[in-house]
């Protein structure tokens, strides 16, 4: 079966950013004149299939369209043009703070940026406990939001990603999350989801330690086109002796 | 319209608690906490009934329930729309994250208005009790009336949200608009005898009928107090024309939803 083997597959992606800033009625009216538009492509016509099951690291430098990427495949974006194909895996984007309310407490984000998340209540109370054991945050759990430190904060928003897992995980360089403790305790967390064979991650990094002990493949952007796809240990000694 | 239904199941659970959390997140940091939601209408109430009876010295029958009427219809009505401009832009946080319909914002805050609005009407039944107003099974005739409340301000929601993300000052240029309806709504004053005295009655019908919130407010006020029969067949066609907005405002965010993201 086709269509059991692969998780992600992307076709011949294009994402553009026209100049879309935010307008005045009165450049609104302008612009009825004249029409010259800025397009800005992040996303140069890119088709690639993730299998089931196997952890992709992207590489690139800044601005090679790795994040925009990213956002696609969680749909946050459209594409322009090509298609993506999700397969109806349930996806999240591991990131920070997913619609925290700062006057809240704790335990009621969690609540919400699991309901985001697309879980039903009863299942975000079960797994509460290991949420709020995992982010360390002890007292501070019944306390409002935006009283938390940089820290916590991103601790608290690692941990609901990370313990209500779904079946592609997209992490957006947040491994990098707390104090060295906690960085480790992540690494291993995140180790250990991606050891679920049922489970596709998607990377996105800089770090080439992290990435060399967690993906099996490595995809190298260029400007918005594909360098390089293949094993990590082909293609990682490249990249990296591209940038240095 | 199919996907539209499958969606709003799909996000009801996430639509009620955001709005519970809302609603909580408003009042968490004042002393009176959720005695806000009472005293906030309650002191507006006694504010407009001082301007009306002692500043300008008459009024209408029963008149702090006529005003409220008027002024919680009205908050529900204009503050749903205002909220929508900019309801993308603030938030950003959960829009460059994460899929979700981008009505379900306006559904969350129109339910957080609900509420308001549900709270303000308690208001309206004690004064009603006060006043000792006779009332009928007419009262039923509050649930079509808020019927056409509802699917107005959503269409009109949708619309508004849709071009909030891309053109700055429209906040501006609605909030000018608004209040200029306000003032056409009949809020303090009953449309029939003020503007029907001055000018005749053909503007009334006109006004009444051109305005979706001055029918509604003067249908509730006729139910509700004086105990005659709304204008159904105006009431019938603004439902007809909100599911229109409806669609069309739903058709567009689907369709533009995912270059929101780019615009911020």
């Amino acid at each position: 079966m086709e269509d059991k083997k692969y998780a992600i597959e992307v076709k011949d992606l294009r994402i553009r950013y026209r100049c879309l800033n935010k307008m005045s009625i009165k450049q609104s009216l302008f612009k009825l004149k004249k029409s010259n538009m800025e397009i800005f492509e992040a996303v140069r016509g890119i088709s690639f299939k993730v299998p089931k099951g196997e952890i992709m690291g992207i590489v690139g430098k800044n601005g090679s369209g790795k994040s925009t990427l990213l956002r696609a495949i969680a749909g946050i974006f459209a594409p322009d043009e090509g298609s993506i194909d999700l397969h109806g895996h349930t996806v999240s984007l591991l990131s920070i703070g997913v619609g925290f309310q700062k006057k809240l407490t704790g335990r009621e984000n969690i609540l919400l940026s699991g309901m985001l998340l697309g879980f039903s209540e009863e299942e975000i109370r079960e797994r509460m406990p290991e949420i709020i054991e995992f982010s360390e945050l002890g007292k501070f759990i019944d306390r409002p939001v935006r009283t938390y430190s940089s820290g916590m904060h991103s601790k608290l928003a690692f941990s609901i990603t990370a313990i209500l897992e779904t079946e592609i995980m997209l992490v957006d360089e947040v491994l990098s999350v707390g104090d060295a403790k906690f960085k480790k305790k992540s690494f291993k967390k995140m180790k250990q989801l991606i050891n679920d064979k049922d489970r596709t991650v998607v990377i996105v990094s800089h770090n080439g330690d992290t990435l060399r002990k967690l993906c099996d493949t490595i995809l190298w952007l260029h400007d918005g086109v594909i360098k390089m796809q293949g094993s990590t240990k082909e293609v990682l000694p490249l990249y990296e002796e591209f940038m240095s | 319209m199919r996907r539209f239904l499958a969606d709003i199941k799909k996000y009801r659970e996430y639509a009620i608690y955001s709005a519970k959390s809302g609603l909580k997140a408003e009042v968490a940091d004042s002393h009176l906490s959720w005695l806000w939601w009472i005293l906030d209408p309650l002191l507006f109430m006694l504010v407009y009934s001082f301007v009306a009876i002692i500043v300008f010295g008459k009024g209408e029958k029963y008149f702090a329930a006529f005003v409220f009427i008027g002024l919680s219809s009205w908050r529900f009505f204009s503050g749903s729309i205002k909220q929508s401009v900019r309801l993308v832009s603030k938030n950003s946080s959960i829009v460059s994250k994460i899929y979700m319909p981008k009505y379900i914002l306006i559904i969350i805050q129109m339910l957080i208005n609900a509420f308001k609005m549900c709270i303000s009407f308690s208001l309206v039944l004690g004064a009603m009790v006060l006043y000792l107003v006779p009332v009928s099974y007419r009262l039923v005739y509050i649930i079509p009336c808020m019927l056409v409340l509802f699917v107005v301000t959503f269409g009109f929601s949708c619309i508004a949200l849709h071009f909030g993300v891309y053109v700055d000052d429209l906040s501006n240029l609605i909030n000018v608009f608004l209040q200029l309806v306000f003032y056409l709504s009949g809020i303090f004053y009953s449309i029939e005898t003020r503007v029907g005295k001055a000018l005749g009655a053909g503007y009334v019908t006109l006004l009444l009928r051109c305005n979706p919130a001055a029918l509604v407010i003067d249908s509730l006020r006729k139910c509700m107090l004086y105990n005659t029969e709304p204008d159904f067949l105006a009431l019938g066609l603004w439902l007809i024309v909100g599911c229109i907005f409806s669609a069309i405002g739903i058709r567009l965010i689907y369709k533009n939803e995912n270059s929101y993201v780019k615009v911020m």
